[in-house]
Formats: C-alpha cells, structure tokens, sequence
C-alpha cells in the first residue's frame, strides 16, 4: 500500500478490510465530500472497532481517526477501552497516555472532550500525580488565559487530590497578568468554597479582601474583584458590610452622595452598585441607596435603566 | 417588533435563507471534522429557516424518511433503548453511537421536517428513547451522552463524557418533546429529585450557574431552562437566588455608556462596539451567541421573579448592526469573525425571541413548538 494516506506508523494493517464510508443516501441533507484520506483512515479504525479489536495497532488507528475528526466520540470510548484493556493498571503506559494526550491537546485547544477523557484516566491510573498534569495545565492557560474547560480541568484536579496549597497563589500570577481575568477571580472563591468546609479562617478572609483592594485600586471599574467583595460578604461574613469596606467603596464614587444634582465623574460604577446594595439593606440608608441607583440609571450604567428603576421601587415598596 | 416587520435594508433575509440552504446541500470536505455534530448542522440550518417564515416541512419532505433512519433501538438484557446516531455515513452497525445529543436534535430535525402533520412522530420509539435518557443519568443527578461503544449485555455508561448542565438540558428536552409535561411524567424515566440537587451544586455564588463556581450564560440558560420544563421545582433556590441569577444575567449586557467607558484602552476584552450585545461570562467580549442564552434566561426568569428589564431591543441593533453579514448572510461570532452556522442559527433566534415568536426553553420557533403533537 504505497500510495497510502493512512499512516500505519510501525504496524501491519494488512488483513483489515477497510470499512467503507456509507453514501448516496437518498433524501440526505449536509452531504458532507469526504476526501481520500479521511475515507481511509475512518475505514479502518472503524473496520477494528467493529471487530472490537483491542491492540496497540487498533490504538494507533484510533489516533489517526481522532487526529482527524477531534470531536469523533465514539473513537474517544474506544480508545478508552483499548488503554483499559491493554494498560488498565501500568502506571508507566498511562502516563505514556497522557503524554500522548498532552501534545494532542496542545494542538486543539478547542476541543473539550479531552478534559473529561483526561479525568477518566487519572480515575484509572493506580498512581496519578497532580504536578504530573501542571505543565500542560499552564501552556493551555497561557495560550487562552480564560479558556473555561481548562480551569474547570484545573478544578477538578484540585478537588481530585485536595491539593489547594497553591491555587491562590496561581491565581494571583494569572491576576497580575491581566487584573480583569474573571476565571482567576472565580477560581480565588472556588478555594475558599471548597478548601474549608463552608468557614475560611478570619485571618485568610481579610488577607483576601486586602488582596481585592489593592486589585481595585490598579483598575477600579472591573466587575470581577468587586463581585468577589460582595461574593465573600455573602458566603462568609453574612452580608454584612463594616465600616472599612464602605469607606474603601466611597473613595471610588466621588462626592455623588452630597451633589447628587450634579452628577460628578466616579471612579467605578461598581463601588457604587455596592454602595447602593450595602445602603439597601437598612432602612435608615435606603434615601442613599435611592440616590446610587437613581445615579446609576441616569448616569453611570444608563443601559440597564429598567433594573436600577426597579430596584428604586423595590426600595419603597 | 415581529421579524417580518423589521426592514428589509436592516434584515438581509434572502441572504440569510441561502446561508442556512447551502448547508443543507453538498459541504466541502473541510467539513468532515464535524460529521459527529452532522445533526446539529442540519437542525440548525432547518430552525434557521423555520424562523424566517420558510416551511421546511414542505420544502424538505423528501428528508424524513432520511432522518428518521438515524433513529436505532438496541436491546440491553434490562431493556431495550432507542435513540438517534449522528451520521448514517461512518456509523457501525454492530456498535451504533447512540448520543442524548444527537437524538435531541434528530427530534428537532423532525420537528421542523414535519410540524404540521402529527403523524411525524408515529415511527419514534418513544418509550425506548425515555428509556434511553432514563439510563444516561448518573448517580449524581447529571446526565452522559452515550454508552460504551464496545457491544455488552448490560448498559455502561461512558465514563469519558462530560456531564455538565448541557446534557441535563438535553434529557430534559428530549422528555418534553416526546411528550412528558408533568412531574410524574418525567419521573418515569429520571429522577428528578437528583437531577435538581446536581442543579443546585452548579450555581455559583453571584447568582449565574456554572462549574466550580464560574457561572456561564450558556449553562444558566441550560439550567433555567430545566426548570421551565420540569414547571414544579422553582423552589429549589431561594426568591432571592434566582433575583441574582437576574442581576447576573442583566450585568452581561455590554454597554459604552456611562462608567463603562472607562474600561476603554484598559480590560482588553472590551469592546465599546459591542453595545447592546451579551457577553457569557464578566470581562469578556459580547459574542452573538451568548444573546440568546441571556435572552432566553431572562424570558424565563420574567415569570418567576420581579425583576423587570427590557435589554432586548439594544441586543437586537447589536445583531443587526453587527454580527449580521449581509454580503454572505448569517451571523458571526461578533464583528470581526465569518459567519458560521451556529452563530446564525443562534442570531436569528434571539432576534426572534425578541419579537416573542420564539420557544427558547424549547429551542423552536413557537409556530413548530405549539404545532407539533405527539402521539400518546
């Protein structure tokens, strides 16, 4: 087979008959003009599936296949019962796995089954180690920094083997990077929720908050380290917002609350939206809180009008 | 405004009609990577055409005997499931690939093939497609995609699928549309009771739901679309919650007015263009796509919570003005990118949830979502 565009690699494939792609169906719609290599290498990975073949060479095909058509789960299933049958319980051909699938992730950062193949191997692996999955973790982070299958990936790798030690910290490069990386942020709230169960020490949560101000200071119209102030008052400190935190917000919306006629240029329309709901909470402030929402809905966040009008009505009501 | 109403100079139809038609006909083979997702493309195409007012259950007739060969029963020693494969061309028959995916947007497909004629669904195995959904679900209330592929007496799961909210989504529907509407009804097949505790572990803390805390618009919308369906669970979560789920939801609207403004030459994911336009997640850029997983959201949560908004009509002008292509047709990702089926399928349909003749819980214009009947 000279003129092959299968690549056998060091196998014999000589006695499989390649399966044939099915075609001229009559009434079909999207038909799809597969070329010559493609109709090859699907002929034959299927002709080994449909025989159940489970071997280092049907593993080979099944690369080929999936080389070709990424999203192709059912060549993903076979290829996890190949490894399982054939190396089901050798740490040293499972990482030769994963080593496999790393480079194959790295050339399609898009797909997103390989996430939860990945996950179904370290569950078999009789001895899987989580810096073992650290470098591939952070070319594909450094490639899309928000990509979210990667962080989930990430995350659940964290809860696998309960290692947390130095999730924050990643967390933090990632945030210097770029301070408006969301999936850092939601990544800082993930460890607080799952590390502790339900309380995270005092001492961590001011640190935290410290952490988040310094970060509002860089860039103080960013929804993200403003979400996780509120997230945190709302999981841990029972919504209730001190002195210090109100202080801190108020510097950002200028003297809005004593010149409300005249609205003044602010810093972050997201202080204010705190502001608003800290003063919404007490009735002897909700004359203030109407005032950030009024601001709010005529000045600083005009499009969703609608919204801050009914949280005015909500007020009085 | 109704979509027929909306300017010819401001709605390239005729353009939009061809972009869905030449998908349905003869695609190149840099398609062939997306043979696996080949229903998805079809149904696309046909609900993008069934949302500009073309009767595909006329044009395409000749399809449904087509399509409905994809449908496939296999029998199990527990019992005997049917379901859809994605491609008659690379199936296997000793190993047919059934997939929750690929039977949901075969029962779309049918659907837009046949809507008028309530005899289209007489050659689906409607208890073997519930049985099929009611074997997808984990114990954790989640749901895979698909079996093992290997041949076996007894059902395995595969263990390599994703379980995330999109599959929870689409068992649910699958439900619907083959006739489950209450309770009880779903109860023959799943447990509901899982299915909403694997809800509520998917929400995350600032009222959008997601994995391990990052909420998504594109699985909230899967969640809260469950809920539609499901009708009696809304107290899962509190009033408070799902108020802001709303906020959530709303804050994903783009805007360059105001303080937004200041985001300028600073978060590089934003863009003042994108106006009007939804982003899925905080700090990303507006994507059409994510227009109607808000929209949609939203809509459903209007009736369960106070919140009051009208966010549509900027949407639209961001779409139309946009990522709407009128040389090609179809619409892009955001407005810079080609067109691609999806986002013009996804386009269309916030446009015409927008002018509330569309089912977005179901994902079908409502002509198709109120017509269809299924036998029972």
């Amino acid at each position: 087979m000279t003129d092959s565009l299968f690549d056998a690699g060091d196998y014999n494939y000589d006695d499989v008959k390649a399966l044939p792609i099915s075609s001229d169906q009559p009434g079909e719609l999207c038909q799809i003009m597969y070329d010559d290599e493609y109709r090859e290498v699907m002929g034959i990975a299927r002709a080994l599936l449909k025989k159940h073949e489970l071997t280092e060479r049907a593993l080979h095909a099944v690369s080929e296949a999936i080389q070709l058509v990424p999203a192709f789960y059912t060549m993903w299933n076979y290829r996890f019962q190949i490894v399982k049958q054939l190396h089901g319980n050798d740490a040293a051909k499972l990482n030769a796995e994963l080593d496999w699938l790393d480079e194959f992730t790295l050339n399609n950062p898009k797909n997103y089954q390989i996430w939860s193949y990945r996950q179904a191997l370290l569950q078999m692996h009789p001895n899987p180690q989580f810096p073992r999955e650290l470098p591939v973790l952070q070319s594909m982070i450094d490639d899309d920094t928000k990509n979210y299958h990667v962080w989930s990936y990430r995350r659940w790798c964290v809860n696998y083997f309960q290692n947390f030690e130095h999730e924050l910290e990643f967390a933090s490069d990632l945030i210097a990077r770029d301070v408006y990386n969301n999936s850092a942020w939601c990544h800082r709230m993930f460890v607080l929720k799952s590390q502790f169960n339900s309380q995270p020490p005092a001492e961590l949560l001011t640190t935290e908050l410290h952490y988040t101000k310094t970060a509002i200071e860089l860039a103080p119209q960013n929804i993200s380290p403003w979400n996780y102030i509120r997230g945190i008052h709302l999981e841990f400190l029972n919504d209730k917002f001190d002195a210090d935190i109100i202080t801190f917000a108020s510097r950002f919306t200028s003297d809005i609350f004593e010149s409300p006629a005249s609205p003044p240029q602010i810093l972050s329309s997201y202080a204010l939206e705190m502001l608003a709901y800290v003063y919404a909470q007490d009735p002897s402030t909700h004359e203030k809180a109407k005032c950030a929402y009024q601001a709010l809905s005529d000045n600083y966040d005009p499009i969703r009008k609608n919204f801050w009008d009914f949280r005015i009505r909500s007020l009085t009501a | 405004m109704a979509l027929a109403s909306i300017a010819a100079e401001r709605l390239a139809r005729q353009k939009h009609q061809k972009y869905f038609e030449r998908h349905l006909l003869i695609l190149p083979s840099k398609y062939q990577d997306n043979e696996p997702n080949k229903l998805a493309i079809v149904t696309y195409a046909l609900i993008g055409l069934s949302i500009l007012g073309v009767d595909t259950s006329k044009k395409y007739q000749g399809s449904i005997a087509w399509l409905l060969e994809h449908q496939r029963h296999v029998s199990y020693e527990e019992c005997s499931i049917a379901g859809f494969i994605p491609s008659l061309s690379t199936n296997i028959e000793e190993a047919p690939s059934l997939s929750l995916m690929s039977t949901l947007f075969g029962l779309w497909g049918l659907i837009c093939l046949g809507a008028r004629d309530s005899s289209v669904f007489k050659d689906i195995d409607l208890q073997g497609i519930g049985q099929f959904v009611s074997k997808c679900q984990c114990d954790n209330g989640s749901f895979v995609s698909n079996f093992d592929v290997l041949p076996s007496s007894e059902i395995h799961r595969s263990c390599i699928d994703p379980t995330d909210l999109r599959y929870s989504y689409a068992a649910v529907t699958i439900l619907h549309l083959i006739g489950c509407r209450k309770s009880e009804d779903f109860s023959r097949y799943i447990s509901i009771e899982n299915l909403i505790e694997f809800i509520k572990t998917q929400t995350g803390v600032n009222g959008g739901f997601g994995q391990y805390n990052e909420a998504h618009a594109g699985l909230t919308s899967c969640a809260l679309s469950i809920l539609d369906m499901l009708n009696d669970q809304w107290d899962c979560l509190s009033a408070r919650f799902f108020e802001q789920t709303a906020e959530w939801l709303l804050q994903r609207q783009v805007s360059n007015q105001g303080a937004m403004t200041l985001m300028i030459d600073k978060n590089e994911c934003y863009d003042p263009e994108d106006q009007g336009g939804f982003q899925g997640r905080e700090n990303k850029f507006a994507d059409t796509c994510y227009g109607f997983w808000c929209l949609n959201s939203l809509s459903i949560l209007q009736a369960h919570t106070d919140v009051k908004f009208d966010c549509g009509n900027a949407l639209s002008d961001y779409l139309l003005d946009s990522t709407q292509n009128k040389l090609l047709g179809g619409f892009a990702k955001n407005n810079e990118d080609d067109p691609d089926l999806y986002h013009s399928c996804l386009g269309l349909a916030a446009l015409s949830l927008n002018a509330d003749e569309f089912n977005g819980t179901l994902f079908l214009p409502r002509q198709l979502s109120e017509n269809f009947l299924v036998p029972s």
